[in-house]
């Protein structure tokens, strides 16, 4: 494309945006709307996300050792485990510590206190934890086949329920941010529409003087990309007042509440309402103009 | 030159305003085409720009089958044509200079080349001192003077006028008619759709008349008599 033919479409872009100046604030504000409450979804998605991630970190593998084993082979089996990539952290307890762990969690089952200090049944072992839940069953497959464990005790039920919860409620946050996009692209292509309507004589004339679809189209498609880009600016500093606000919020009110920090919020509505203001506005321009260039 | 085979034209109304048209046009020519109001002039017109299709028969324009070409081929014939339209068609909220500049903009032309041909059109159509006004400032012959302008800055093939001194006053339409001559000495082809009786029997050129869309009449230093 020719620098000529560039300033031509930024300066009839500007033209255009200024002209229609309330039609313009009109636009940027409805995207502006419609890509806050986008944002808004997606704040809930990265937070749901976010939970389910801190709640698998929670999940841990307990992998008890037979009694009589010498602690040397016992920690060498902790060595070679560490080792492991499945594995994001392992610590080795004694069956000693297991029962001071047992009466400080129940000080009031004195009889079974009792019996522990008598003859302390416990086992020494190793509390492991998993980058992912999924891979809970193969770690805990590879402690069993080891001859020294006795037994492997994991939540498993719990970890494969976190994570299908944690896939709907991605699958439903995107479901919701395509339904949520399918509707900003018809707030702005009609109201671009509006716009191009106001301007239908020109397109006309300019058909007719021998200007070609694309010479026409590239001044209202830029046009729509920059609204849905101020509109996205928009919703983002939206966003990031509000979320502010909701983390000093959450925080005074339920301090052990996992909430996503602000950076990670901000990448994920940042990317998408910039994304989607280009794309929407491109596309809702375009679907805008076409009627408009039969001539 | 134009050319067009046993053409029809029927709008979606059902009205049918050409039939069975075969015209050739050379280049050079000075045209009119004349008819009661109603006639098909418009609707001829209109097909030769493609702002038309017919229903059926073709239309040729120098390289371009009209009837059968791409949409994407399209401006690449209206670029070889300039048109006067009947109702002027100006930007209103631009002035009588980007009225005519926006004409070589939207085909690509240089700055410089606008900045040097746009006042040569003004000039050439009287209204060098009217670069800056708006067309709700000017009147209906300086408006349609504007139309010509646009009509010439790319130095057309074909000039093409639907009624151009329709809604003006004798003086004006035959300054206008004087212009149009000009134009033609100077190589372009003109086609003239119009029912201004005096002008045409004044010109003594090619007459082609139309009625109840069809041409009874085509002389070559004609005059305007009802069919």
């Amino acid at each position: 494309m020719r620098p000529k033919t560039l300033w031509y479409f930024g300066r009839e872009t500007g033209y255009g945006l200024w002209r229609n100046g309330w039609m313009t604030l009109a636009s940027v504000s409805t995207v502006a709307i419609s890509l806050f409450v986008l944002a808004f979804f997606i704040v809930l998605s990265v937070n749901l996300n976010h939970i389910a991630t801190t709640l698998e970190s929670e999940v841990e593998i307990r992998v008890f050792i037979h009694q009589k084993i010498p602690r040397q082979t016992e920690l060498n089996l902790l060595k070679q485990a560490k080792g492991w990539p499945i594995v994001r952290k392992i610590s080795f307890f004694t069956k000693s510590q297991a029962a001071h762990q047992l009466q400080s969690e129940f000080p009031d089952q004195k009889a079974l206190l009792q019996l522990i200090n008598q003859s302390n049944p416990l086992f020494d072992g190793y509390d492991v934890y998993a980058h992912h839940p999924s891979q809970i069953g193969v770690i805990a497959r590879r402690f069993r086949r080891l001859p020294i464990v006795q037994s492997v005790v994991y939540e498993g039920l719990v970890a494969k329920r976190i994570n299908r919860v944690t896939e709907v409620v991605r699958a439903v946050g995107w479901g919701i941010e395509a339904l949520l996009a399918l509707a900003t692209l018809s707030i702005i292509s009609n109201t671009i529409r509006l716009a191009v309507f106001a301007r239908r004589r020109e397109i006309g004339v300019m058909k007719l003087v021998g200007a070609t679809d694309w010479f026409i189209r590239w001044p209202f498609v830029l046009e729509g990309t920059v609204l849905g880009l101020v509109g996205a600016a928009a919703a983002d500093v939206a966003v990031n007042y509000g979320y502010r606000w909701a983390i000093r919020a959450a925080v005074a009110a339920m301090p052990f509440w996992p909430v996503a920090p602000l950076h990670l919020v901000l990448q994920h509505t940042i990317g998408v309402t910039v994304i989607m203001g280009l794309v929407i506005g491109g596309i809702g321009s375009l679907v805008a103009v076409r009627r408009f260039l039969h001539v | 030159m134009i050319r067009l085979e046993q053409v029809d034209k029927r709008y979606p109304n059902g009205h049918l305003a050409l039939s069975g048209v075969d015209l050739v046009i050379r280049r050079g020519e000075f045209v009119f085409i004349v008819g009661p109001s109603g006639s098909g002039k418009s609707s001829l017109v209109r097909l030769l720009y493609r702002e038309e299709l017919p229903t059926a028969g073709e239309v040729f324009v120098d390289q371009f089958h009209v009837t059968r070409m791409r949409r994407s081929q399209v401006p690449r014939l209206r670029r070889q044509l300039g048109v006067v339209f009947q109702d002027v068609k100006l930007l209103p909220q631009r002035t009588v200079w980007h009225n005519v500049a926006f004409a070589m903009e939207v085909v690509g032309a240089s700055s410089r080349d606008i900045a040097k041909r746009v006042p040569q059109v003004l000039e050439l159509v009287g209204l060098g001192r009217r670069r800056d006004s708006f067309p709700h400032q000017l009147s209906g012959g300086e408006q349609q003077r504007v139309g010509i302008a646009r009509a010439l800055v790319n130095n057309p093939v074909y000039l093409i006028a639907d009624e151009p001194t329709g809604n003006l006053d004798p003086d004006t339409a035959q300054d206008i008619i004087q212009l149009f001559l000009e134009i033609n000495r100077r190589g372009a082809t003109v086609i003239m759709a119009t029912h201004a009786r005096d002008l045409v029997n004044q010109v003594k050129r090619r007459v082609l008349a139309i009625d109840h869309g069809r041409i009874v009449r085509d002389e070559l230093k004609g005059a305007y008599h009802e069919a």
